[in-house]
């Protein structure tokens, strides 16, 4: 007969097992730091699968051609890179783990980030706390604000960066009076907050904010929506929602009762060509222009040619997939960085990575084939990149850029928020 | 007696390797296998209040990640927004799981079975799309990340989450006070009223018991669980989203219920070990590996209702009635010769 098992025997048998395992002590460790010359391993958090995998496609591309060039230059300090990537599902909670994954079981001592805000949001406590620098490449300003640490930057622009850098050339150009219309959810209540601040700094008024739920599929009542004294209108969607946006936007005419300005990432992965004229006239922000003839060099059709698109509507050679040019150039950039900053400092195993930080905190990159979006800066305080800009308008469904606003004028309008680099290590 | 006894020494080797995770896994495998431990631990605390509600009770929820989803925002915004320590955030996120779980149920306990499930995922959206919306709360789909504050602090000494050993500890320490509270539960009366519900409420409430109450304080219980296991796994993510109050995350908790085996009281930790190491395992070569989850859970459910701690018991028992009906023989036989 079965012995009923009581309070006493559980803990018991279950202190037994304790207690058992405990006396073992064992003092088993491995050495963490003991590959000071094998090859060095760069992980990339990338978004393959999921919400925004049209985007991570072009992120691993990217990534994967970067490696092969520093590979065939020699490796970084003489050692070779590997790239381990783990796919994102571009879910945070899968995001956190697979980051996990990444750096305590494919070894990877830096980390090129995802472009989805919640993943590189919520990987960044994770990676500061595993001691390994992790590079954003999505546009929550929080990464590099006041979600930031001394282990979080970015080469690309944010939604601050983005407002700071346009909105005064906007407003003076466009007009002065205002509606946004957004995704209800982070990124364009982000671009939303940001924006209108920027307006205002600039002379403008914001007349109305609409937010547009994320499952919408007629735009009408919320066009509708939109005062009719608007001069230029803000609109900041992403994906279908985007097409969807413009396609019944231009139904209603509004493309010739206002101006309309918006982000790349309203943009990004679609040529406005396939859209049949519906973005034909937008103004739209840009920071690696999609079209050669805007930055033509010897490093920009390189990238071209290494990441295989063509060079206006930055479309994959023998298929239509277009690249988001505008965000996945960070993910190449980012590992010719982890070089420069690695080589500089003389890091040679995770003990050393104070040094990387330290010097990639004001850290100038040139022009070149490891940085062909051009010459830029993180900037030591914030850690965010100060790089030129692009404000481009489509016509004859190509994005032909009207406006360059340097990084020095970005970093000019750009007031510093919050300073990363007096936090601890 | 056999059961017994394989049972008690499974459960003596469990703790012994549990206890052993920080420095023998590191060496077996790699310190990324500790961490991921560390996340079983935590979602079998979840799968364990679906089981308390679907093995125990026989009510069927999809709505436990609202009170996942509650207890972590209760300790980001804890910490976050207002600078709680880290037991007063701790205590702040399972007091939200419970009261949120105390208000639903007050709705949901009136229905039973598709009914109760089906409310059950309309909390759980309802709340869901508004943490989803209230972004200066709850950090809208970006989530809230947040740094740790210390668990202990004695003069200079800070005990924290960030050191991976003591995290693991605690997290375990947490996931024995839980499993040992179920255990409590489901011997005592009210475990016994519960089981008296689940097989028949009308029997139940003719001998006396009120059905409607003690649903609730399953419910309530089950959130208390759900709440646990979320805030832990803030502190564990240093982070809290939305993501996780949405019903799919329940989905999940009641396939490692089921799978493991609903109404036994490590069948949670059975099911959700099993389906987080296929994930682990899978997921860096093949991103379709919840494929696998759902066809092992379709023959889990066709080949073994009760789970694979009933299946395992039942494999026991019959070994068991084996060996007594040959020993009943044996001694016939003795008896019988001259």
């Amino acid at each position: 007969m079965a012995k009923k098992q009581t309070r006493r025997s559980f803990l018991k048998t279950a202190l037994a097992g304790g207690v058992a395992a405990g006396t073992a002590n064992l003092t088993l460790m491995r050495d963490l730091y003991a590959q000071a010359s094998g090859p060095i391993v760069i992980g990339h958090h990338c978004d393959l699968t999921g919400v925004i995998s049209s985007w991570g496609y072009w992120h691993d591309k990217a990534a994967k051609a970067a490696v092969e060039i520093i590979n065939q230059g020699g490796g970084i300090a003489g050692r070779r890179v590997e790239l381990a990537t783990e796919d994102t599902e571009s879910n945070p909670a899968s995001g956190a783990r697979k980051l996990r994954n990444l750096i305590e079981r494919s070894n990877a001592e830096f980390v090129v980030g995802s472009v989805h805000s919640g993943v590189m949001l919520s990987a960044i406590p994770i990676a500061s706390e595993l001691k390994t620098i992790y590079f954003s490449t999505g546009e929550a300003t929080e990464a590099t604000g006041a979600k930031g640490t001394r282990y979080s930057f970015r080469t690309g622009t944010d939604t601050y960066s983005i407002a700071a850098a346009s909105m005064p050339w906007c407003v003076e150009n466009f007009g002065k009076v205002w509606s946004i219309i957004y995704a209800d959810y982070a990124w364009g209540q982000s671009t939303n907050q940001e924006s209108k601040h920027f307006i205002e700094k600039a002379g403008g008024k914001t007349l109305a904010s609409i937010p547009v739920p994320l499952d919408t599929k007629d735009f009408v009542p919320y066009l509708a929506q939109i005062p009719p004294e608007t001069e230029v209108l803000l609109p900041a969607f992403i994906g279908s929602l985007s097409v969807a946006f413009y396609t019944q936007a231009k139904t209603m005419g509004l493309d010739k009762k206002m101006k309309m300005f918006s982000s790349s990432a309203s943009i990004e992965s679609i040529a406005p060509d396939d859209i049949q004229g519906a973005a034909e006239g937008v103004y739209f922000f840009e920071n690696f222009p999609r079209m050669l003839k805007a930055k033509d060099d010897e490093y920009h059709r390189e990238f071209i040619k290494r990441v295989g698109i063509d060079d206006v509507h930055a479309r994959e050679v023998g298929s239509q997939r277009v690249m988001d040019k505008s965000h996945g150039w960070q993910a190449w950039e980012d590992i010719f960085a982890i070089k420069q900053a690695i080589e500089a400092s003389g890091y040679k195993t995770r003990k050393d990575v104070e040094g990387v930080i330290k010097a990639l905190e004001g850290m100038e990159m040139k022009n070149s084939i490891g940085h062909p979006q051009g010459d830029k800066l993180i900037r030591k305080e914030d850690h965010c990149g100060i790089i030129d800009c692009y404000i481009s308008r489509v016509e004859g469904g190509k994005l032909e850029v009207k406006k360059r606003i340097p990084k020095e004028e970005l970093a000019k309008n750009m007031p510093l928020r919050h300073n990363l680099s007096q936090l601890p290590v | 007696m056999i059961r017994t006894f394989v049972e008690r020494f499974l459960l003596v080797a469990f703790a012994a390797f549990l206890v052993s995770v920080p420095w023998v896994v590191p060496v077996i495998a790699n310190k990324f296998w500790v961490s991921v431990i560390a996340e079983i631990l935590i979602w079998s605390i979840f799968a364990a209040s679906v089981n308390l509600l679907f093995g125990y009770v026989g009510l069927l929820s999809f709505g436990q990640a609202l009170f996942f989803g509650f207890g972590m925002y209760g300790v980001g915004i804890g910490i976050d927004q207002l600078h709680l320590s880290f037991w007063s955030a701790f205590a702040f996120g399972v007091s939200a799981a419970m009261a949120m779980a105390l208000i639903t149920g007050i709705f949901a306990v009136r229905l039973t079975w598709h009914y109760f499930a089906i409310i059950t995922i309309v909390f759980s959206l309802i709340f869901y799309f508004l943490a989803v919306r209230l972004k200066p709360l709850t950090g809208g789909d970006d989530g809230i990340n947040f740094s740790l504050p210390p668990v202990f602090s004695f003069g200079a000494t800070r005990y924290s989450l960030t050191d991976q050993t003591f995290q693991y500890f605690f997290i375990l320490a947490i996931f024995a006070i839980c499993f040992y509270l179920m255990y409590l539960v489901t011997r005592s009366p009210l475990g016994r009223a519960f089981l008296a519900i689940r097989e028949n409420d009308l029997r139940a409430s003719l001998i006396g018991l009120n059905v409607y109450v003690l649903r609730l304080i399953a419910f309530v219980m089950a959130g208390f669980l759900a709440g646990v296991s979320g805030a832990l796994f803030a502190f564990f993510g240093r982070y809290a989203s939305a993501t996780y109050m949405f019903y799919h995350v329940s989905g999940d908790g009641v396939v490692w219920a089921i799978v493991g085996g609903a109404g036994t009281l490590f069948g949670p930790v059975v099911g959700t070990t099993l389906f987080i190491f296929i994930r682990e395992l899978v997921s860096t070569h093949w991103e379709h590996h919840s494929l696998i989850v759902g066809v092992m859970a379709i023959l889990v459910v066709m080949l073994a209702p009760k789970g694979l701690v009933g299946l395992w018991r039942e494999g026991l028992s019959r070994i068991g009635e084996q060996k007594t009906s040959s020993e009943l023989n044996a001694k016939a036989r003795l008896r019988s010769q001259p």
